[in-house]
């Protein structure tokens, strides 16, 4: 997936990798790179949790704000069922 | 013959799935690694809030009306689909068969959160016309036209879009 990532960056397009296996990112890094400890498969969260899913989506989004050089990791402090999710859509302005 | 050895591919992915560990150690010892060195970079033209954002997935999702993926090649399969923007969640499927994708198989936006893009519409994001699904497992020669064929191919019909920006997702 790195491998695509720098293809769409090297065309102008930047881009924003999520990753659960952080040893797979440090291997093939992408421009940007978000580890989320989640489940292989479900880099998104759970099925059918659209706050959980849409919160992770946002702070992938976010990395574009935030990674500002080539390679750069950042990853998300949740942990599965454990952390409470609060909705970008329920944030107000929502925009960081 | 060949559907032993698929069985025996979506064996193994159910593993890693219940045992991460060894993914984790295929990942640090069994991919060939990629140096950061030639990393390109390119800057946001505009904040992602505001931009049109594309989604690229390795994890096997493609239209029900698209080929499926090649699960024969053990090499893997370096091609991709394009996925409309406004497709329906229901016309996605999933070929892949080197991790679990039972919960994906559920609801797709585990792996590929279109519709959880497309909701962020209020808060100013815009979803690029075209995504694209891959196949994450490519290998050999298939890497290499991963490298100089598809991947530049996907690049190129984004930036026909418009896409200002880019997510990728795993299986």
């Amino acid at each position: 997936m790195g491998l695509i990532a720098r293809e769409v960056e090297r065309h102008g397009i930047p881009t924003v990798a999520l990753s659960v296996l952080p040893a797979a990112t440090a291997n093939t890094p992408a421009p940007r790179n978000v580890v989320v400890r989640f489940r292989l498969g479900q880099v998104l969260g759970e099925p059918g949790a659209v706050v959980q899913q849409r919160r992770v989506l946002w702070d992938a989004l976010g990395a574009f704000a935030v990674i500002t050089r080539p390679g750069g990791v950042i990853e998300l402090p949740y942990r599965w069922k454990r952390s409470t999710y609060v909705d970008p859509l329920a944030r107000g302005t929502g925009v960081p | 013959m060949t559907s032993l050895r698929r069985a025996w591919h979506q064996l193994l992915s159910s593993w890693y799935t219940r045992a991460p560990w060894w993914a984790a150690l295929y990942a640090r010892w069994g991919l060939a690694p990629v140096g950061a060195a030639v990393l390109p970079w390119a800057a946001p033209r505009v904040p992602f809030h505001h931009g049109r954002i594309a989604l690229v997935t390795a994890a096997g999702v493609h239209p029900r009306s698209a080929p499926p993926f090649d699960m024969e090649n053990p090499r893997g399969d370096a091609s991709f689909r394009e996925i409309p923007g406004d497709v329906a969640a229901s016309q996605l499927m999933i070929t892949h068969d080197y991790y679990d994708h039972a919960a994906a198989d559920r609801d797709v936006n585990t792996v590929f959160p279109l519709e959880r893009l497309r909701e962020l519409a209020p808060l100013g994001v815009r979803v690029a016309p075209r995504h694209f699904g891959f196949m994450g497992h490519v290998l050999d020669a298939e890497r290499e036209r991963l490298t100089r064929e598809t991947a530049p191919e996907v690049a190129r019909r984004l930036v026909a879009d418009g896409a200002t920006h880019a997510v990728f997702t795993p299986g």
